[in-house]
C-alpha cells in the first residue's frame, strides 16, 4: 500500500512537459547536391554559417590516419583567390570569429559574423569548398601544429590517451579503432598526391550541408547562394577544375587526353571551346562518391584487459562496452540509464562511489553516440590509496542493480525532467542552432529531429532502461583499462 | 519538351553567375546597430543589490548571488574560502545533502556555489522550487562535519593531481610569485588543507554570505515584477553586515628577468608563462587601450603577433596567447603556451622578441584596425546572451563604473590609435622585468639560465614553494671532512690537527635553552669522553627529563615520561660510526655511509650538503662552501613504532674556539613547529669523566 501511495505522489509531483521552442527553418538541395538549411532569428544582429563535410577519421586509410583532423587544419591556409594567412584575417577583420572541429564521422566548418557580412561568410566557404590550396607549403606549417596540438592536447595531459586506449580494442577491425588525431608517421609518410586525392574525395559538393542560422533574410541569402555555391559544378567536373589549378601541363594532358589550354583560365566553367566543354559536361555526370564504412563487424567477445602507465599522480579506472549507432532507438533508453548512474551529483555513481564509499575522487559514466557505433564508458579517479579493482567491484554493483530492478518512479521523473531541461537550453545560440540543424540532417536524414528529439526521450519507459542495460552493460565482453602512474612500471 | 525547361533552368543560374569574379571579397551590407538594453536595478531593504535582465527567448531563469568584498588573506589556512564554497552545498538545519541533491536534480536545475557566489538555473517553472533550496541553503547551511571531512579527502586526493597538471603548476608558481602577501599569492598546500577546520569554513560562511554589498544577478524568462516578488519572497529574511574591505599590496614589480622553474619529469612539452604586473583598475582609461594593445599582441585569434610567430612562423606550439588579467584586487599579463620541449629556449626569446617590439615601434594600421574589428566583434557577438547585459549591469555597479560605459564601449575602442597603442605598450609593457616560469623536463634547466637576471634560477614545486637546485661539488667529500677539520682546528696538516686534538679528553657543555611554548627556562648538560662517549641531559625546575648515556660500549635513554630503556645493539652500532671530537675525520673507517650530494643555496649562502646514513637514520650535513664549517644537520628519524618519519634540524651559529678548537655558541634545534634555542654558557675541556653521569 506504501508503494502504490508513493507511486500516486510522483505522479501529481511530474510537471507538465514544457512545449519545446520548435525551431524553424527552410531546407533545399541545390543541383550539384549541397544541402542547405536556413533557419532566421533576429534578436542579435549576428550569423552563422557553417559547412560540414560527411567525412571524419573513419573515412581514412588505416595507413593514413589523422587526415581528416587534419585538413581541418589545412584548410584554413587559403585558396586561389585567398592568401596564406588570409583566410581568418577576412573574417576577424571584418568582426567576426571562426573555427572548425573534427570528429570520427565528420568535420565542421563555422564563421561567426556580423549580420550585414553574411556574404562573406558564403564566399569564404565557397572558396575552401571549390578550390582550397592543397600543397605542401601548407602542408609542412600544418603538420607541425597538428603534433604541437597532439603533444599538448594528450601526450602531455593526465589520462588522456583514455579514448585511444579504449577504441583501439572495442573496435578492432572498424576504422573507430583510431582516433581523429591520427598517427604523426601516417601524416609524415604522406605525399601531397595523397592530400590532394583526400581533398578531391570528401571535399565534393554532394558530401556538404551548408548550414546557416541567425539575422538573416531568407531570400537574400538564397540568392547568395546560389551565386557561391550554385556555381560549383556537380559530379567530377570540380576535380577537373581542381587538376587544372594544380597540375602541370604535362600531368593534365597526360590524365586527361586533353591540352590545358583548350580551357579557359579566367572563367574555366564557362569555357567556349567545343571540346572543353564537352569533357566538363563529360565529368559533371560522373558522380563523386564517398563510401561510409557502415557498422563494425567485429566487437569484443571477451573481458579485454590492460594496465596502462601514465604521468599521473592517482590511479584511474576506465571500463569500455559498445553502444549501438546514435540513431538506434535503444540509444534514448541508454541516454536515461546513463542519467540515472551519473546525472548530477544526486545520480547513482556519484552517491555511492563519490559520496558514501569515497572509493573515488571523480567517477561517472557516459554514452559516446558515433554514426556506426557508440561505447558506453564508466570512468573513476580513484582516492588516495584505493584499488581500481574496489571501484570496478562497485561499478559491477550499479550495474547489476539497474540490471535486476526497475529504477524507482522519482528517479524515472527525475531523469525526464533534466532531459527537458537540456532540450530547451541545447539550442541557446546560432552557433548551436546551425551544428544542431547539420547534425540532424547528416545522422537522423531530417534536420527537424532536433524539434522531435525530446519526443523520443519521453516515450522510454522504465523497462526500456532495465532492457538496454542488460543488452548493452555486458560483463564478459567489455575492455577495463588500469591507469597507473609510470614510476610504478619500473 | 517539360523536362528540357527543368534541366535548363538547372543550370542556368550557373551561367548566370558564371560570369561573376570570384576573386573580389563581398562588401558588407549596412551594418545594424548594436543596442544594450538597459537592466532594472533596485535595492533592497537589507542591502542587496538586485539587477535585472529580462530574456523570454528560451522558457529558463537564473539567479547569480555574488557576495563579500573581495578576497582575504588567509596565511596558513590556504583554500578556507574555496573549500567553504566547496561545502555550501553540503547540507542545511532542515535537509542534508542528499536531500538537497536529489531535490534539485528531480527538477533538472543545476545548482552551484563557490568562495563568494551562489547560483541557480533552471526552467522558469521550477523557479519557486529552484530559489526554496537556494535561500535554505542560504540562510540554513550547516556544514556536517562528515561531509567536511569527504571534501576534504577529496581535496587530498585532488591535490596529488596538481602534480600531473602543468597550467595548474604553472599558475600555482606564477601567482605566488607575483602576488606575495596578497589573496591572489596564496595557494592551498596539503600543509595549509590539513589546518583548516569546520569552525573555520562555517566561520567564513557567516561573515561573507550576508546580504550587506552583495549583488543579485536575475537573468532570462521573468518580469520585474515576478522578480521583486521572488527576492521579496526569498531574500527578505537574510541579514549581516559585511566585513570592511582590505586593501593589499599590489603585485611586485622586478628588477631584471627572473626565471623561476617547475620540475615535470618525462614532460615533453614545455609550459611557459612571461609575465609583469599591471598598474590598472577594471574600467579605468587605461583598460580599453590596454585591452587593445593585449589584442595585437597576443590576446586572441591566429592573427596575433603571439600566434604568427610562434605558431604559423616558427611552429613551436599549437597556439601562443597572452591574457590580460584585470582583477578587482590586482591585476597582470602573461603570455605563452605549451612549446616542445627541445625549444623552450627559443619560444622564450621570441616571446621577449615580441615584448620588445611592441614597445620598440608603431603597431601597423593593418593590425590595429584588424584588431578593433575583432574586438567590436567580439562585444557584438556576446551580446546575443541575456547573461551579458547583467554582467554589464554587475561590473558597473561593483566597480563604481559610468552608467553608459558598455554603450560608449565601441566609441572608446575606436578612438584608439597607434599613438595610444604605444603610449600604453610602452608604459605598461616590459621584456626586462618578467617573471619567466616555466614548467617542463628538467632537461631544459641549463639552458634557461641566460634569461635569468642573475643567473640563478628559482625551482619551485607544484604549489610554489622553493626547491633547492643542487650544483655539483667541485671537490670530494673526503677533502670535505679534512678541510673540515682543519677550519675548525685552525691548522693546515694533519700532523698539527691531530696534534691539537690529542689534548683534548673531554668536553663538558653547560646550555640554556628556552622555548617559546615553555614558559621556564631549561638546562642541558652536553659530554664528550675520547673517543666516543657522551652524555646529553635536559633539566627543567630541578628534574631531569630526559638523559642519554653512551659509555662507548652500551648505554641507555631515559626519560621522564617513558622511563629507562637500554641503547639496542643497533643503536650502538649507529654511535660507534661518529667516533672523536670532530666525527668527519674518522667517517672514512667508521663504516658511516656517506655521499656528497653537491652544493645548495639557501639563502644566498651556498652549502655542501652530506648524505650520511649510521644504520640508524638518515642525516644530512650543510657546510659552507667558504670557511668548511658545518652549518646544520637534518636527522630523518624514523619512529619505530609507528613509522612516521620527524624531521629534526640543528643549526649551529656563533662559533668560538675553546682551546684551539672551535665550537658553536649557538645551537636551533626545531622539530616540527617546536622550536628549541640553545645558548652555551660555559664551556669545559678535560674536567670531569663519564662515570661521573652515569
Amino acid at each position: 500500500m506504501k508503494k502504490l501511495i508513493l507511486g500516486v505522489f510522483a505522479g501529481f509531483c511530474a510537471f507538465s512537459l514544457t512545449a519545446q521552442q520548435k525551431i524553424e527553418f527552410v531546407e533545399y538541395d541545390l543541383p550539384n547536391g549541397i544541402h542547405v538549411i536556413l533557419h532566421q532569428e533576429k534578436s542579435t544582429p549576428i550569423v552563422a554559417v557553417s559547412v560540414l563535410y560527411h567525412v571524419g577519421s573513419k573515412n581514412e586509410k588505416p595507413d593514413r590516419t589523422g587526415f581528416a583532423h587534419f585538413f581541418e587544419h589545412l584548410l584554413f591556409e587559403g585558396s586561389k583567390n585567398i592568401d596564406r594567412g588570409e583566410y581568418d584575417k577576412h573574417v576577424e577583420k571584418n568582426g567576426g570569429a571562426l573555427n572548425a572541429n573534427t570528429s570520427m564521422d565528420r568535420t565542421f566548418y563555422f564563421e561567426l559574423l556580423p549580420s550585414n557580412q553574411l556574404e562573406l561568410g558564403l564566399w569564404l566557404e565557397s572558396e575552401r569548398m571549390l578550390h582550397a590550396k592543397v600543397d605542401n607549403v601548407g602542408i609542412e606549417t600544418q603538420r607541425s601544429v597538428v603534433k604541437e596540438e597532439k603533444r599538448q592536447r594528450i601526450d602531455n595531459q593526465p589520462y588522456a590517451t583514455f579514448f585511444t586506449e579504449l577504441f583501439k580494442r572495442l573496435f578492432p577491425s572498424h576504422p573507430y579503432n583510431w582516433q581523429p588525431i591520427g598517427s604523426m608517421e601516417h601524416l609524415d609518410a604522406a605525399q601531397e598526391e595523397d592530400y590532394i586525392d583526400f581533398y578531391q574525395t570528401f571535399y565534393v559538393p554532394s558530401n556538404a550541408t551548408l548550414s546557416i542560422a541567425g539575422d538573416i533574410d531568407i531570400e537574400q541569402t538564397k540568392k547568395w547562394i546560389e551565386k557561391y555555391f550554385g556555381s560549383i559544378p556537380k559530379g567530377q567536373a570540380i576535380n577537373l577544375y581542381r587538376d587544372f589549378l594544380s597540375l602541370s601541363d604535362a600531368d593534365f594532358s597526360k590524365k586527361y587526353s586533353v591540352e590545358k589550354s583548350i580551357f579557359d583560365d579566367k572563367d574555366f566553367f564557362s569555357s567556349k571551346n567545343a571540346k572543353a566543354k564537352a569533357i566538363i559536361a563529360e565529368y559533371a555526370k560522373k558522380p563523386t562518391t564517398v563510401t561510409q564504412p557502415g557498422k563494425p563487424t567485429e566487437k569484443p567477445t571477451s573481458v579485454i584487459k590492460e594496465t596502462v602507465y601514465d604521468n599521473i599522480q592517482l590511479p584511474a579506472l576506465f571500463i569500455g562496452y559498445v553502444f549501438p549507432e546514435q540513431t538506434n532507438e535503444d540509444i534514448y533508453a541508454l541516454e536515461l540509464m546513463n542519467a540515472v548512474l551519473s546525472g548530477g551529483s544526486s545520480s547513482r555513481i556519484n552517491k555511492e562511489v563519490v559520496e558514501r564509499k569515497q572509493l573515488a575522487t571523480m567517477a561517472f559514466s557516459f554514452g559516446y553516440g558515433l554514426e556506426d557505433a557508440g561505447v558506453g564508458i564508466f570512468a573513476a579517479i580513484a582516492s588516495k590509496d584505493i584499488a581500481l579493482d574496489d571501484i570496478q567491484k562497485e561499478f559491477d554493483a550499479q550495474i547489476e542493480k539497474i540490471q535486476n530492478e526497475l529504477i524507482t518512479q522519482e528517479e524515472f521523473e527525475k531523469v525526464r525532467n533534466q532531459f527537458e531541461n537540456q532540450s530547451v537550453s541545447s539550442y541557446s545560440t546560432i552557433a548551436g542552432i546551425s551544428e544542431g540543424l547539420a547534425d540532424a540532417h547528416v545522422y537522423y536524414g531530417s534536420a527537424n529531429y532536433i524539434n522531435v528529439e525530446l519526443e523520443k526521450y519521453m516515450k522510454v519507459t522504465r523497462e526500456d532502461i532495465q532492457r538496454v542495460a542488460k543488452k548493452y552493460l555486458t560483463k564478459d565482453a567489455r575492455v577495463i583499462l588500469h591507469y597507473l602512474p609510470k614510476e610504478e612500471s619500473k | 519538351m517539360k523536362k528540357l525547361i527543368i534541366a535548363l533552368g538547372l543550370i542556368t543560374p550557373a551561367v548566370l553567375f558564371g560570369q561573376f569574379d570570384r576573386s573580389v571579397v563581398p562588401a558588407a551590407a549596412p551594418a545594424k546597430a548594436i543596442s544594450i538594453a538597459d537592466p532594472v536595478v533596485f535595492k533592497t531593504a537589507n542591502g542587496i543589490t538586485v539587477i535585472l535582465s529580462e530574456n523570454h527567448k528560451l522558457p529558463r531563469v537564473s539567479f547569480n548571488l555574488t557576495v563579500g568584498n573581495g578576497q582575504r588573506l588567509e596565511g596558513q589556512k590556504a583554500g578556507l574560502s574555496d573549500l567553504a564554497g566547496d561545502l555550501i552545498l553540503s547540507g542545511t538545519t532542515t535537509r542534508s545533502k542528499d536531500e538537497i541533491d536529489a531535490k534539485k536534480d528531480y527538477i533538472g536545475a543545476n545548482i552551484n556555489a563557490g568562495s563568494n557566489t551562489l547560483n541557480l538555473t533552471c526552467l522558469t517553472k521550477h523557479m519557486d522550487e529552484g530559489l526554496s533550496i537556494l535561500s535554505d541553503v542560504l540562510l540554513n547551511a550547516n556544514f556536517p562535519q562528515s561531509e567536511f571531512d569527504r571534501v576534504v579527502k577529496q581535496w587530498e586526493s585532488n591535490l596529488m593531481t596538481v602534480k600531473s597538471s602543468p597550467e595548474a603548476m604553472g599558475k600555482n608558481a606564477l601567482m605566488s610569485a607575483l602576488f606575495s602577501n596578497h589573496p591572489y599569492g596564496e595557494v592551498v598546500t596539503e600543509t595549509s588543507l590539513g589546518k583548516i577546520n569546520r569552525d573555520d569554513v562555517q566561520q567564513y560562511f557567516k561573515q561573507t554570505f550576508v546580504p550587506d554589498g552583495s549583488y543579485l544577478v536575475i537573468v532570462g524568462d521573468i518580469t520585474k515584477a515576478k522578480a521583486e516578488e521572488a527576492v521579496n519572497k526569498y531574500f527578505s529574511s537574510w541579514t549581516g553586515k559585511a566585513l570592511p574591505k582590505v586593501d593589499y599590496p599590489s603585485a611586485k614589480n622586478l628588477n631584471g628577468n627572473r626565471v623561476i622553474f617547475v620540475k615535470k619529469p618525462g614532460a615533453v612539452q614545455s609550459y611557459v608563462q612571461v609575465a609583469f604586473p599591471l598598474d590598472v583598475k577594471i574600467g579605468d582609461a587605461n583598460h580599453v587601450p590596454l585591452s587593445v594593445t593585449n589584442s595585437i599582441f597576443g590576446g586572441n585569434g591566429f592573427g596575433t603577433r603571439l600566434m604568427q610567430n610562434l605558431r604559423e612562423d616558427k611552429a613551436y606550439t599549437y597556439g601562443s596567447y597572452s591574457s590580460l588579467n584585470v582583477e578587482q584586487q590586482g591585476a597582470y599579463l602573461s603570455a605563452g603556451g605549451n612549446f616542445r620541449t627541445e625549444v623552450t629556449d627559443s619560444a622564450i626569446v621570441q616571446l621577449l622578441f615580441e615584448l620588445d617590439r611592441i614597445t620598440d615601434s608603431y603597431v601597423t594600421d593593418e593590425e590595429l584596425s584588424l584588431t578593433k574589428s575583432v574586438m567590436t566583434g567580439s562585444f557584438a557577438r556576446s551580446l546575443e546572451h541575456a547573461s551579458t547585459i547583467a554582467r554589464f549591469a554587475l561590473n558597473i555597479e561593483r566597480n563604481n563604473l559610468d552608467k553608459d560605459y558598455y554603450k560608449n564601449y565601441l566609441k572608446n575602442l575606436d578612438a584608439v590609435d597607434k599613438d595610444k597603442a604605444l603610449e600604453i605598450a610602452q608604459k605598461f609593457f616590459t621584456a626586462k622585468n618578467c617573471y619567466i616560469v616555466v614548467v617542463g623536463n628538467e632537461s631544459v634547466l641549463e639552458s634557461l639560465k641566460q634569461f635569468d637576471a642573475d643567473g640563478r634560477i628559482e625551482i619551485v614545486d607544484a604549489f610554489g614553494n622553493p626547491v633547492q637546485e643542487m650544483k655539483k661539488a667541485d671537490i670530494s667529500a673526503e677533502e670535505l671532512f679534512k678541510k673540515h677539520s682543519f677550519h675548525v682546528t685552525n691548522t693546515t696538516s694533519e700532523k698539527n690537527r691531530d696534534k691539537l686534538l690529542k689534548k683534548i679528553k673531554s668536553v663538558t657543555q653547560d646550555i640554556e635553552m628556552s622555548m617559546s611554548q615553555v614558559p621556564f627556562p631549561m638546562k642541558s648538560v652536553q659530554f664528550w669522553g675520547a673517543p666516543n662517549s657522551e652524555v646529553m641531559t635536559i633539566e627543567a625546575q630541578g628534574m631531569v627529563i630526559q638523559k642519554t648515556y653512551f659509555d662507548g660500549k652500551s648505554g641507555y635513554e631515559s626519560n621522564m615520561q617513558t622511563g629507562k630503556k637500554e641503547l639496542t645493539a643497533e643503536e650502538i652500532a649507529a654511535k660507534n660510526k661518529s667516533v672523536g671530537l670532530i666525527p668527519e675525520i674518522n667517517y672514512t673507517t667508521s663504516g658511516m655511509k656517506y655521499e656528497l650530494l653537491g652544493i645548495e643555496n639557501q639563502n644566498g649562502t651556498d652549502m655542501y650538503v652530506v648524505k650520511l646514513h649510521d644504520g640508524e637514520s638518515e642525516m644530512y650535513d650543510y657546510y659552507n662552501t667558504q670557511t668548511y664549517s658545518k652549518i646544520k644537520r637534518l636527522i630523518i628519524a624514523k619512529d619505530p613504532e609507528t613509522g612516521e618519519s620527524n624531521e629534526v634540524l640543528t643549526t649551529y651559529t656563533d662559533y668560538k674556539a675553546v682551546n684551539g678548537v672551535l665550537m658553536p655558541h649557538k645551537i636551533v634545534l626545531s622539530v616540527g613547529e617546536m622550536a628549541f634555542n640553545g645558548t652555551v654558557k660555559s664551556i669545559t675541556v678535560n674536567k670531569g669523566s663519564i662515570a661521573d653521569y652515569k
